[in-house]
């Protein structure tokens, strides 16, 4: 008897009625191999991975469920009409009646994905949830050279450039964005818009290049799905700060590539017209004012402004909106302007740029930073700052405005760090994040940095000034957990005599002071048993749990010291690295 | 035979045969024109023809004679005023008032110029719940980099990072290595000639057949040979064996009896070897788990015919970093990164054109 053997007359089981390959389904649909791709991809259906694979190792399966799934979608009968419609089309070529095809094709059916949009994210917030892979698809086809042999069209390039530039200016005019880190691969950003953390990844500003290992069709269908989720993100968020969506913008400027600029200059100019609002709103109040005893006019006033805008604000958001505040930079040729721009706006920051479009002169003598990325800058304003980019990322990954010694022009530069690194779960703290932190805590106690051009030495002292608070507060926080380990130890010794007293069924009655007694007793033979008594209650917990909880939490010690292992040699490597160092210096 | 008239190709006899007719009509006709007052051929066709429209009315009248007859047929089917209709179904109805309804709904929503409509911004609807989608899926769509592949990375991470790069470039070449070795193409030594090949085949074929062919010989001759007869018990032994047979048991069951005890008291030793190889086991278990978790942390399930192959980290050569973001040599095949985490978190299936190099 072969191994799949089923009787006649008997249904199909298990796997083999659950699973079903990819060309059954293909052939269960009546679709063409291309459709049924697609339509996986719309819907979101994935193949699985089934125990056993019936049909063999070789094939692709998918469960049966979600080809029912995919069966009952009116996509796939507009899919089939296109195609029919196709033939004819195609029919009216052949013939040479060249009017009937035109005509055909200017009533082509086509087809919505609006629906299925709303069916995968019933509500906004799974919208959101999933818009990592979207995000950065839409970014990296806007970086794309548009290319006929692939189906790359240069409306759809154009489409994904005012996308992207669309939930930037959202990002920035609203204070959203929290990390950004420049890798090789490209820049990561990372926004927090409505509680959740949406991560993407932005390509470099140079030419992309298309490998051939690519398939491109798959790539195209995906972005297609993306593109017309972002747009209803883009669409909704928009209207919930009170925007026309889409945005229009200012031909100009459209055409000098400045576009982001363009788009926040729209929203800003809403803006001004709320802000218009808000004027009237104080004149009313100006006339209450009138009515009331003038004892604190200007108090009220300031309270109405910032009241509607910072009502929905959390504090991360004011924080990062309040960083760049009342500053001023301008961009050189040769940084990345589009990704500093969003940036440094989204930070609360003012910028210009050189070259056309731009708000305003290199002259101006508000700048108060300039970035520059060259090995040395000949002419110099003395009222501004001359940095190099990364220093605009350390700041916004640090919440901070960083000293800018160590970021000036032809300076070697620190470091940088990733944000998106946990340093506690590490375990291992880099140098410079440890001076990054200092400087934070420093900032925190109100003892502000003093301003740029400080000497070398009085840094240092800043530095162990810092150093000896954090000092304080670790030993005062060292202190406490002692104290509190005394607290947690007596109750337990407590509570280990009253179970013994309960064992002699109260038949003695102990008086205070035996009790005393005992208490100073015990705690002199605290410090030696201390390490026994631990052990001993890690056992105890350890045999109350169940055999699930505990093999996890063995599997976690396990990861634990894996995770020190490596720190440890991270630490070893970095002592030769200090060691090699020194032996070249000397 | 007569005179000759001489030659009939002579020029004499040309002449003698021009017909001058056509010069002659041509006076003819121009004299004929000009007494009629010009050729007809140069006067315009309109003012020759014209379109006689005297009989048009009564066709007209004809065709609309011809239409306003009606037919029996027609006339049966035409409307009653005493007849109510039967409206075939109701479905149009409904369906004009749902569009009435729709646009209505539309204008009342917040639609845009271009027609895009907020769709979760739903007040009546009830939110559908969504399709639960296997969590299988452990890996973010968007994984972020380690700290050593920053375009200006600490030294320590850095060397980590690298040493990992270099670690999976290393894996590739020992696995490279450790295959069995493939079949040469080429074969050191001269060509054998046709003729002496036959021979080499021939002779070693020769030997076989005939080392074969005798063994077979043996094999028979011994089966026929074989003596076909069975020794008689007697009663003596019979008895022997009897007795022989309760000894053995007996002795069996002392031995038996001899050994529980021994194992009997060893008990706690088995114990401790049965404890240890649990303990063995459910460690094997354990790790095998931990090791399943991680791979599917690294790469897919394996989906189709072939396997995933991770991209190659994007590190930077030490002598690479520059340090400034303007001379950094940054990765310019991003589509190629997206196409590989699509494949990694198994949305779609991994190709031989993309696992090649």
């Amino acid at each position: 008897m072969p191994k799949h053997y089923r009787p006649p007359g008997k249904k199909k089981e298990g796997n083999a009625a659950r699973y079903i390959t990819r060309s059954q389904a293909v052939k269960y649909l009546q679709v063409s191999l291309s459709v049924f791709r697609r339509l996986c991809i719309f819907k979101g259906v994935f193949p699985r991975d089934p125990k056993k694979k019936v049909k063999g190792n070789h094939h692709t399966y998918y469960h049966m469920k979600d080809i029912l799934f995919l069966k009952h979608e009116p996509l796939l009968e507009k899919f089939r009409e296109m195609r029919a419609y196709e033939k004819k089309v195609k029919k009216a070529v052949c013939k040479k009646n060249r009017d009937l095809a035109e005509r055909l094709l200017t009533r082509k059916p086509s087809y919505t994905l609006d629906m299925l949009i709303k069916e995968r994210y019933p509500k906004f917030i799974d919208a959101l949830r999933d818009l990592d892979d979207g995000l950065t698809m839409v970014h990296l086809f806007a970086a794309l050279p548009a290319i006929e042999r692939e189906n790359i069209q240069a409306e759809r390039i154009h489409n994904c450039r005012g996308l992207s530039l669309e939930w930037q200016a959202y990002v920035s005019r609203t204070h959203k964005l929290r990390k950004a880190f420049i890798s090789v691969k490209g820049i990561y950003y990372q926004a927090e818009v409505e509680g959740q953390k949406i991560t993407w990844l932005t390509p470099h500003a140079l030419q992309q290049v298309m490998p051939q290992d690519v398939d491109y069709k798959i790539m195209l269908t995906f972005l297609e799905f993306y593109e017309t989720l972002l747009g209803f993100i883009n669409l909704r968020l928009y209207s919930s700060i009170n925007l026309k969506y889409p945005p229009i913008l200012d031909p100009r400027l459209k055409a000098l590539a400045a576009d982001l600029y363009a788009l926040t200059r729209y929203v800003n100019a809403k803006d001004k017209k709320d802000v218009g609002n808000n004027e009237e709103s104080e004149l009313r109040l100006a006339q209450l004012q009138d009515q009331l005893p003038a004892n604190e006019p200007g108090a009220l006033m300031h309270l109405v402004e910032n009241t509607a805008d910072e009502n929905e604000e959390d504090e991360e958001t004011r924080a990062c909106k309040n960083l760049f505040k009342d500053m001023t930079f301008f961009l050189s040729r040769e940084v990345p302007r589009e990704s500093l721009l969003f940036v440094i706006t989204a930070f609360g920051g003012v910028v210009s740029w050189e070259g056309e479009g731009a708000p305003f002169e290199e002259s101006n003598q508000s700048i108060n930073y300039q970035i520059v990325d060259r090995p040395t800058q000949s002419h110099r304003f003395i009222s501004r700052d001359y940095v190099q980019p990364q220093w605009i990322f350390d700041c916004i990954n640090s919440r901070l405005i960083l000293p800018t010694e160590e970021y000036m022009v032809g300076k070697t530069l620190p470091p940088h760090l990733s944000p998106f690194v946990d340093n506690e779960a590490e375990g291992y703290v880099p140098e410079y994040a440890e001076t990054i932190k200092r400087l934070q805590a420093a900032a925190r106690k109100e003892i502000l940095p003093m301003p740029g051009g400080e000497q070398d030495d009085l840094d240092n002292a800043h530095n162990l000034l810092a150093e000896g608070i954090i000092d304080r507060t670790k030993a005062k926080e060292a202190a406490e957990r002692k104290r509190k380990m005394a607290v947690l130890q007596e109750q337990y010794h407590n509570e280990l005599k009253m179970e013994m007293e309960g064992a002699e069924k109260n038949t003695t009655t102990t008086t205070p002071a035996t009790k005393s007694k005992k208490k100073s007793a015990d705690e002199e033979t605290d410090d030696a048993n201390l390490q026994q008594f631990a052990d001993d209650d890690d056992n105890m917990s350890k045999v109350s749990m169940s055999r699930k909880k505990r093999r996890l939490y063995e599997a976690m010690k396990i990861s634990q010291e894996r995770k020190k292992a490596s720190v440890d040699t991270l630490k070893t490597r970095k002592k030769n690295i200090q060691k090699s160092k020194k032996t070249t210096s000397d | 035979m007569g005179k000759s008239k001489g030659s009939r190709k002579g020029k004499k006899a040309w002449r003698a045969n021009i017909s001058t007719e056509d010069i002659e009509d041509f006076y003819e006709k121009s004299s004929k024109d000009a007494l009629s007052g010009g050729s007809l051929t140069e006067v315009p066709s309109d003012s020759l023809f014209f379109v006689d429209k005297s009989r048009d009315l009564s066709v007209k009248r004809k065709i609309d004679k011809h239409r306003e007859k009606i037919l029996r047929v027609d006339s049966i089917l035409q409307k009653n005023s005493f007849v109510q209709a039967v409206p075939s179904s109701n479905q149009k109805n409904s369906f004009k008032k749902r569009k009435a309804s729709a646009e209505n709904s539309s204008q009342k929503n917040g639609t845009t110029d271009t027609g895009m409509v907020d769709i979760w911004d739903n007040k009546g609807e009830q939110a559908g719940k969504a399709r639960k989608v296997s969590k299988l899926m452990v890996i973010p769509a968007v994984e972020v980099e380690p700290p050593g592949c920053s375009y200006n990375p600490t030294s320590e991470s850095h060397q980590d990072s690298l040493a990992h790069a270099v670690a999976d470039e290393m894996q590739k070449i020992y696995t490279k290595e450790l295959r069995p070795t493939p079949v040469p193409l080429t074969v050191p030594g001269e060509a054998i000639d046709d003729e002496d090949m036959y021979f080499l085949d021939a002779d070693k074929e020769n030997d076989d057949d005939d080392d074969d062919d005798d063994v077979d010989e043996n094999d028979d001759a011994d089966l026929e040979k074989r003596p076909f007869k069975t020794k008689r018990v007697t009663r003596v032994v019979l008895n022997k064996r009897i007795r022989n047979k309760e000894k053995m048991k007996v002795q069996a069951e002392a031995k038996k009896t001899k050994e529980f005890a021994k194992e009997l008291d060893s008990l706690p030793a088995i114990i401790n070897e049965i404890a240890k190889e649990d303990e063995e086991k459910s460690k094997r278990h354990e790790r095998c788990v931990i090791a399943k978790q991680e791979r599917l942390k690294s790469c897919p399930p394996r989906l189709g015919r072939h396997k995933f192959e991770p991209a190659p980290v994007q590190v930077l050569l030490s002598e690479d970093i520059t340090g400034s973001l303007r001379k950094l040599k940054a990765c310019c095949t991003l589509a190629r990164d997206r196409y590989k985490s699509l494949e990694k978190r198994g949305i779609i299936v991994p190709t031989a054109k993309s696992g090649r190099k």
